[in-house]
């Protein structure tokens, strides 16, 4: 009988990846992970790879987040840089907000989203690539600036799809592609 | 004057509904709820293809998309005069039927069911249950590694909260389950919704993906499973909750507020569309169960008031006519939720207004055996009660739909009618977990000229109207016992027993910390 370990190798050996664009559409530089999900969508990856516009969503993404062994989240991000800055961090970096928690009611954020999950599955390794919006306004369009580093963001995605399927088959990065 | 308190924010996407009760001797005086965040999305409509609506409007809100998308779908077969096939209406009553299951379960389990547990009371467990001793490892290795969230007690337990250690260390079980639960409703809901959050499938004049019948095998024995934890958990548990611990907020009818309550009615039973699983109907100033009289529901008795809203000054009017131009400076206004009325008066919506409209025999039988009177303890049982009828009702569907599919000619699209006619208008009703939602669209030369949807959470939120009335929320929360200003955790259970949401939203990630800047890459 195979250990749980045995078991947790086997379905990493999937190496299911998900890359989820989350945000809202109808806000502007919010929906930064919508759009770019939407680019990537148009592209071609490997049968492994999905890509989900999660708009808002929390609890109802679980099921997808729980599918996945590897999960690279795409958002707008408050860190304080200059509009359309980007970032790139482990969700272990990010802590989590329990003022927040205490007072809240309904739907919850995505990073909770994520803690909770780990109750129930395996979360998968999370890696956020954020960027900084300038504008949070209704509309549907997003800001120059912002929509000029869709291609890099783009790029940090491709990146980290490379180092995964390496890691995720065992094989090189080269190989991955 | 009495000591005010704020909650804010009470949804749990930040600075969209903000509660302020003024506490004196220990009872909430009045009450002030107020959503804080200008909505208006409407705009981003207007000039469009009519069939962009349903999904643009798919996007309002980041809990309940897909109902507005049938909302949407339904203002734009009126308007086109489209006419949905039976095969696209059961579709569309399976795909949503999956969401009343998923929503009602997470509002119950993971929203709601923490601010009535003393969650501390786990380690306390000395059973040998097998399962339940799992669940007290999990919860004792969480506090031991200092992350006790999601699990973190929001409020102080007080006299009315569950701390019988087996009760405690079970409805945490329950939670966990019910997060598996969750999870096969919403991978049940995307066989014939195509990808979720946003389906593709529903669409003005019907359903775009032909089901086979493997797919609805499939339906069913997930349906099978959701329909046992809805039976032998869901409905025993707050059975259980409602006439034991709670009970004395139940008898006290804490949270009933008006007592006036208002369904669009929903989900057709049968092809001709004569009978609905939950009927629509008025019923005014509800003292018990005896003698409800249920009045008809007409759209053209509803009006929208601006009177303390952030808006331009005007007349109360229908949702036709109605406009979205902004006035921060407005005197008196403390929300930008509008106050919509019907017949001039305040309504609740959601499960206990259907229940009360159904005169439902399991909700109105709980209510006569135990003393129950409307509020909030009776809100989670008519959410309860009314997820096991849909259940029931999705079993008819699945077998109705079967039927049709081996029929020669069976239709899920009305093809006719997918153009945009150069003008028309159309209203588009539809009861959603959180209750009443409308939307109504005007079209001039094949283009929306103007659109405006009336959301659940509008009518139960709203602020006070011309006459002074307060809306549902406010109104609910006078008299709740706060003993403790610092502790307001019945103004908590009252408004979360709505189950609340504002969230037309920003779901950005805010760490609220310079230490992201160090993670700067580019």
């Amino acid at each position: 009988m195979p250990s749980r370990e045995g078991a947790k190798t086997s379905r990493n050996q999937k190496g299911r990846i998900l890359i989820l664009g989350v945000g809202n559409l109808l806000l502007s530089d919010e929906g930064v992970g919508v759009h770019v999900a939407r680019k990537l969508m148009e592209m071609d990856f490997p049968p492994q790879v999905r890509v989900v516009e999660g708009g808002t969503d929390g609890f109802g993404l679980m099921h997808v987040l729980l599918d996945a062994d590897r999960l690279i989240l795409v958002d707008a991000v408050k860190g304080g840089g200059p509009p359309g800055s980007i970032y790139r961090f482990e969700v272990e970096d990010c802590p989590p907000f329990p003022d927040v928690f205490k007072t809240s009611v309904h739907q919850i954020s995505i990073l909770e989203v994520i803690n909770l999950s780990a109750l129930i599955g395996s979360t998968p390794r999370t890696t956020v690539i954020g960027v900084e919006p300038k504008r949070l306004e209704m509309g549907m369009e997003l800001s120059p600036e912002i929509e000029a580093k869709i291609p890099k963001v783009i790029q940090f995605i491709r990146e980290e799809l490379t180092l995964s399927l390496g890691n995720l088959s065992g094989k090189g990065p080269d190989e991955a592609f | 004057m009495g000591k005010r308190i704020t909650i804010d924010p009470i949804t749990r996407i930040e600075g969209h509904l903000k509660i302020e009760v003024e506490v004196e001797n220990g009872k909430v005086k009045d009450a002030w709820s107020s959503g804080t965040m200008a909505r208006g999305f409407e705009a981003l409509l207007l000039g469009k293809d009519p069939r962009d609506a349903s999904y643009v409007t798919s996007r309002f809100c980041g809990v309940c998309f897909s109902v507005h998308q049938m909302a949407s779908v339904r203002a734009l077969d009126a308007a086109f005069g489209a006419q949905v096939p039976w095969g696209g209406i059961l579709l569309r009553n399976l795909v949503m039927g999956a969401e009343y299951i998923y929503d009602h379960l997470v509002h119950f389990y993971h929203l709601s069911a923490l601010d009535y547990l003393d969650i501390m009371a786990i380690a306390k467990y000395t059973g040998k249950d097998p399962e339940l001793s799992k669940v007290k490892e999990k919860v004792v290795g969480l506090v031991q590694r200092g992350d006790t969230f999601p699990l973190t007690p929001r409020y102080e337990p007080d006299e009315f909260s569950v701390k019988d250690p087996d009760v405690v260390t079970t409805a945490v079980k329950h939670y966990l389950d019910a997060l598996k639960m969750q999870i096969k409703a919403k991978n049940m809901g995307v066989i014939f919704g195509g990808r979720a959050p946003h389906y593709q499938s529903i669409v003005v004049g019907g359903f775009t993906q032909y089901p086979d019948i493997n797919q609805v095998a499939r339906f069913r024995s997930m349906l099978d499973e959701l329909a046992a934890f809805v039976n032998e958990v869901y409905i025993p548990d707050v059975v259980a909750f409602g006439t034991g611990p709670l009970l004395p907020l139940a008898k006290a009818g804490i949270g009933g507020g008006h007592r006036n309550y208002l369904s669009y009615g929903s989900f057709e039973l049968d092809e001709a569309g004569q009978k609905l699983l939950f009927k629509p109907g008025v019923v005014v100033g509800v003292k018990g169960t005896e003698g409800l009289t249920v009045r008809p529901f007409q759209h053209e008795k509803i009006t929208e008031s601006v009177r303390y809203s952030w808006y331009k000054n005007d007349t109360p009017r229908h949702p036709y006519e109605g406009a979205q131009v902004f006035d921060l400076e407005r005197r008196d206004a403390y929300s930008f939720v509008k106050a919509p009325r019907y017949d001039e008066t305040p309504m609740e919506v959601g499960p206990l207004a259907r229940g009360v409209v159904d005169r439902d025999p399991m909700l109105l039988g709980l209510m006569n055996d135990y003393g129950v009177k409307p509020g909030a303890v009776a809100r989670h049982a008519a959410r309860a009660i009314e997820t096991k009828k849909v259940v029931e009702a999705m079993y008819h569907w699945c077998d109705e739909l079967t039927a049709a599919m081996t029929k020669p000619g069976f239709k899920i699209h009305d093809t006719d009618h997918w153009q945009p006619p150069a003008q028309g208008e159309g209203a588009g009703f539809f009861e959603p977990p959180r209750g009443a939602l409308g939307h109504w669209i005007r079209i001039k030369d094949h283009k929306i000229a103007n659109y405006q949807a009336v959301v659940p959470s509008t009518w139960n939120a709203s602020p006070r109207d011309e006459r002074g009335l307060r809306g549902q929320y406010e109104e609910s929360l006078i008299g709740v016992p706060v003993p403790d200003p610092e502790n307001p955790i019945n103004v908590v259970r009252v408004i979360r027993s709505f189950d609340p949401c504002l969230a037309c939203a920003i779901h950005l990630i805010d760490p609220r910390t310079n230490q992201i800047r160090k993670f700067l890459v580019e």
